[in-house]
């Protein structure tokens, strides 16, 4: 088969499919179409983590060879953030306290984990010793807008919230700790990348998140200009008569038997 | 909160997001007297292909939600249209930019090659950004719901 076909079929389309069953399965009413939904993105998602080994010759699917690799540490953190948020002090579906260390482990390990991406042996590899190149991009990306974000959301916490230094510092310490991880490695060599490597592709990937943004705002903006062109082209709607004398009587009968109050 | 203030709050905000970029500038600065291993061409490269691309692909996505909105409004095809035609400027911008030599031409030898390239790459770049934001915003619930219940009114006695 040729090759752009089979990269389509085996890569491109697994990767539409991911999307459009996560919206059948939340846009869904009934239980069949939002377990339909579930499979498609699960089978989608599978296919595309497989997609080095179905579709070797296309160079995009290292994307799929990364999604593989960050899967285990990205849902550790994100389970073990919702552990720990959920067995706080929460009106309703409180965890218990053992969730709560649960939790917290697991978010530990999951930073341990992606550290060890970087530091250490589990860097995602093409082949012996070939850094998948999306790792360069995804990394640095993720370090510094986790710190950029955390310490706005410190600063949030602190000018906008009442009272809420002791969370505010939490998530100074946060930032901090983003801030670090990104400083080792702009300093410290890892098993397979070097600080040289990480720090060109740190800003590479500044220049990637400014883009981003750019080109969102920019979208966003078209977006407003063409509801707002045809909303504007829209005849506006027929007034109605004012009430008569007659009405307004009516009206009045039926509210004042329901005004004042205190008598039971 | 007053104007001047909630000015100032969001300057306040602002330079928070970017203190930790600034920083590390700073540190790269006093440690190597300037910022190491920064090109501007290859920077701007990238910087200009993310922003033809994410323009492209959440244009893309504003459509599909376009779609939905003329759901109350019995399917207008006007506003339909003009974001169809926004998406597919911003395609032919990829293509016609790319297509006009090194400028925005990576390492990938054809225009089409360059494209699929930035649509990868775009979309790795937004997986990190939908994880840190998760991390980030999944933190603070976490520290707001960590500290104790506060009583915001005093229950009046009879």
């Amino acid at each position: 088969m040729d090759e752009m076909l089979l990269a389509f079929l085996l890569f491109w389309l697994p990767v539409a499919v991911v999307p459009l069953g996560g919206w059948i399965y939340l846009s869904s009413s009934d239980e069949r179409s939002k377990s339909y939904g579930r499979l498609l993105a699960f089978i989608g998602l599978v296919l595309v983590c497989i997609s080095p080994w179905t579709v070797p010759s296309s160079p995009s699917t290292a994307a799929g060879h990364l999604l593989g690799a960050i899967i285990g540490p990205a849902m550790l953190i994100v389970i073990g953030i919702y552990l720990v948020s959920f067995s706080g002090h929460v009106p309703v579906g409180r965890l218990s306290r053992g969730d709560r260390r649960l939790g917290v482990v697991m978010s530990i390990f999951g930073i341990a984990w992606f550290a060890g991406m970087h530091w250490w042996i589990l860097t995602p590899q093409m082949s012996k010793g070939d850094v998948n190149s999306y790792w360069f991009v995804f990394w640095p990306a993720f370090l510094l807008l986790t710190s950029c974000l955390s310490s706005f959301s410190g600063i949030a916490l602190l000018t906008i919230g009442d009272g809420r230094k002791a969370e505010s510092n939490m998530m100074f310490t946060l930032s901090g700790a983003a801030f670090i991880l990104l400083f080792l490695g702009l300093n410290f060599d890892g098993t397979l990348v070097s600080s040289e490597d990480f720090r060109r592709h740190l800003w590479l990937s500044v220049a990637d998140l400014a883009g981003l943004a750019v080109g969102s705002i920019l979208s966003i903006i078209v977006f407003a200009l063409v509801i707002f062109v045809y909303e504007k082209t829209l005849p506006s709607p027929s007034s109605i008569q004012a009430p008569t004398d007659v009405e307004l009587q009516r009206v009045a009968d039926i509210i004042t038997p329901h005004l004042g109050g205190g008598e039971e | 909160m007053n104007d001047s203030r909630l000015a100032l709050t969001w300057r306040l905000m602002a330079f928070a997001f970017i203190l930790p970029l600034l920083l590390i500038i700073a540190v790269d600065i006093t440690l190597s007297a300037g910022v190491q291993n920064f090109d501007t061409d290859v920077s701007f490269t990238r910087f200009a292909n993310a922003t033809l691309t994410g323009y492209t692909l959440l244009s893309f996505v504003l459509l599909g939600n376009l779609f939905f909105y003329g759901e109350s409004r019995n399917r207008p095809l006007a506003p339909l249209a003009g974001m169809l035609c926004a998406s597919l400027l911003g395609i032919a911008a990829t293509v016609f930019l790319i297509g006009q030599g090194p400028l925005l031409l990576e390492d990938n030898g054809s225009v089409q090659a360059q494209a699929i390239y930035n649509v990868v790459h775009t979309l790795v770049t937004a997986g990190a950004v939908v994880l840190a934001t998760t991390v980030s915003l999944g933190a603070t619930f976490s520290a707001v719901t960590s500290q104790k219940r506060r009583i915001h009114f005093e229950v009046e006695e009879e």
